[in-house]
């Protein structure tokens, strides 16, 4: 058996273990390691490796990130600050048809701004949305089908665990990613926003609109949420300005809404050990991942599989679009049941040097920052995509009463919402794009 | 005695855990004070000589000890589709090999760490501006990844029991 073929008889390998509920980390470091020792004829390769890998990657400055982000989407959730956000969201949307879905996400995108994770938006915002929405007579599949996709808007709306993972694979600049991931994440909230509105015509009694508030209640609701607006822009302000790098940006996130969270009297002893406990499990789980990813993808680089793939992808003379659309596809399909940092982990080497080697009309960085919004939007509907979207059984969990069928059919349009997107962001790169152009 | 060692071992992956929150958090106030630090130059002040190297060496110390907890919390990413289709007994082998997988894995990682740090060690290599020297934060790292190997043979104790004692016997 040549090398290549090694390579690509690795993938149904990896996939079997995955499906029999081995944890994905574990499975790509048994396959990584159980490849390279097919290929070399020793362990020693691997074994020599795996002196150094580790610590390298639990100390990787940029990586370093990922566990500070974690902390402060905890203390975020502990700060009171998800209440005020959606006060806010509500008393300028709610006298709308829908208002009050609307405010959801209006407040899950603020909540993403301080919170890099889509799972703990979701958790936190259907804690403070949920009963809302129920109060006011809002439908079980409306309800819980816009928190489960507003929940995805921690991600998509800098700060986000994701894009940093895609930098460091791909050697991008932290900073103009999460520059061009804003102007999508914002459309994202509008398109939701958009679904909510057809909806509550489409099926009538599903959700209705409140007395509009006067203005000087909308203004004083506007700025209690400063401390938001304060952490968002010290964070992504501080990453735009090159005050800070990245890291220590998350630090300051960190510490900011730990304080507000103190402040707010929201942090005691045993609140920090479980903030700290949930911490640690979302790091274990995703360096898991990142450290078989690694040891996998240096396998499959010893097989030479992403540049032969890549050479093949060209010799075919496909047309660029069409190779574009079928990588999504696959990812579209894939995030149905795999978690989305898993799935960039994986994929994302292999498919990052097909893809630039084909030409759609500009640079390789331009290219790089717009590639990477569109992967992080696909991966992330995976997350509200039944069987397995985590979104949706996070906000079950919330709402027993509404059956998870339910669920799954509220959330059917938002899907469309984010697949229009897709759509609309690969046709014309420069909505992605144009922010950076502006910034840098 | 297999309650003790479940206490036991929950209480060490726990313990592991906090710690490494604690100096997570430590590390977060640190870059605060580095940045004001920084930024007040002109005032006489400077940022935390060292603050990079000291992130990297804190976060990877903090990370080594999350590893236990997420094991034993059966908090790993997996894809469950068809766990429903696997039946009971299936999915408790599944869970033991899985585990037993774990095991290997955190036994080599604590290995190889242990050499690498030796390595390091013989060398005398050090971090540029602190100079200090770079097996103590092998050292520090080795912590949790002792606890994670002790952690992880419990967790396939704790399968194999699953498949061979009866449930009614499990809650006793």
């Amino acid at each position: 058996m040549s090398n290549l073929e090694i390579g690509l008889w690795s993938f149904p390998v990896l996939l079997i273990l995955i499906f029999i509920r081995i944890p994905i980390g574990l499975a790509m470091m048994a396959v990584g390691a159980g490849g390279t020792y097919i290929v070399f004829g020793s362990t020693m390769m691997t074994m020599g490796q795996m002196k150094h890998l580790v610590y390298g990657t639990f100390s990787n400055y940029s990586l370093s990130i990922v566990p500070l982000f974690l902390l402060m989407g905890q203390f975020a959730t502990l700060s009171g600050m998800s209440k005020g956000l959606f006060k806010a969201a509500e008393s300028w949307l709610g006298h709308l048809k829908g208002g009050v879905a609307m405010s959801a996400i209006g407040a899950c995108a603020g909540f993403g701004a301080i919170c890099g994770s889509s799972l703990a938006t979701a958790a936190t915002m259907g804690q403070v949305a949920l009963p809302e929405l129920r109060r006011y007579g809002y439908s079980g599949p409306l309800a819980t089908g816009t928190l489960a996709a507003g929940g995805t808007l921690g991600i998509l709306i800098p700060p986000s665990v994701i894009l940093v993972i895609y930098a460091i694979l791909t050697e991008q600049n932290i900073a103009k990613l999460f520059v061009a991931a804003f102007i999508p994440g914002i459309l994202a909230a509008i398109g939701y926003m958009l679904v909510i509105a057809i909806y509550v015509r489409v099926v009538p009694g599903s959700g209705d609109a409140l007395e509009p508030q006067p203005y000087s209640e909308r203004f004083k609701a506007l700025i209690a949420v400063w401390p938001v607006i304060l952490i968002f822009l010290a964070v992504v302000g501080g990453i735009y300005s090159g005050i800070f790098t990245p890291t220590e940006a998350a630090a300051v996130g960190a510490a900011g809404t730990g304080l507000v969270a103190l402040i707010s009297g929201g942090l005691n002893w045993q609140k920090v050990v479980n903030s700290i406990l949930t911490t640690a499990n979302s790091t274990g789980m995703i360096f898991l991942i990142v450290l078989g990813a690694g040891m996998f993808n240096s396998f499959l680089a010893l097989t030479q599989l992403p540049q032969t793939s890549a050479q093949w992808v060209l010799e075919q003379g496909f047309s660029p679009w069409f190779v574009l659309f079928c990588v999504l596809l696959l990812y579209l399909i894939f995030g149905c049941v795999m978690d989305s940092l898993s799935m960039v982990l994986l994929t994302v080497p292999i498919f990052f040097p097909i893809m630039t080697s084909l030409d759609f009309g500009m640079g390789t960085e331009e290219f790089a920052l717009w590639f990477g919004i569109i992967v992080l939007i696909v991966v992330e509907v995976g997350l509200i995509t039944p069987p397995v979207g985590m979104n949706l059984f996070v906000i079950n969990t919330m709402a027993r009463d509404i059956p998870i069928s339910q669920t799954f059919r509220g959330t059917a349009p938002f899907v469309l919402a984010d697949i229009v997107r897709v759509a609309i962001l690969a046709m014309f790169p420069s909505i992605t794009l144009a922010l950076v152009w502006l910034i840098y | 005695m297999y309650q003790m060692l479940n206490t036991g071992t929950g209480w060490l992956a726990r313990f592991a855990a906090i710690l490494g929150g604690i100096v997570l958090i430590g590390l977060i106030i640190m870059t605060c004070l580095s940045i004001t630090g920084r930024a007040l130059i002109p005032l006489g002040l400077g940022p935390v000589p060292g603050d990079f190297e000291l992130v990297e060496a804190g976060v990877a110390f903090s990370i080594f000890a999350f590893m236990p907890w997420c094991q034993y919390t059966r908090g790993h990413a997996r894809v469950d589709l068809f766990q429903a289709a696997y039946g009971k007994f299936a999915n408790k082998v599944i869970d033991l090999i899985a585990d037993v997988m774990m095991f290997v894995a955190a036994y080599v990682i604590a290995w190889r760490l242990y050499l690498g740090m030796m390595d390091k060690y013989n060398y005398h290599e050090t971090t540029f501006i602190l100079q200090f020297e770079i097996w103590m934060a092998y050292a520090a790292g080795f912590f949790g990844a002792a606890v994670f190997v002790i952690v992880s043979a419990f967790c396939v104790l704790r399968s194999l029991r699953a498949i061979f004692i009866k449930p009614s016997e499990l809650t006793a």
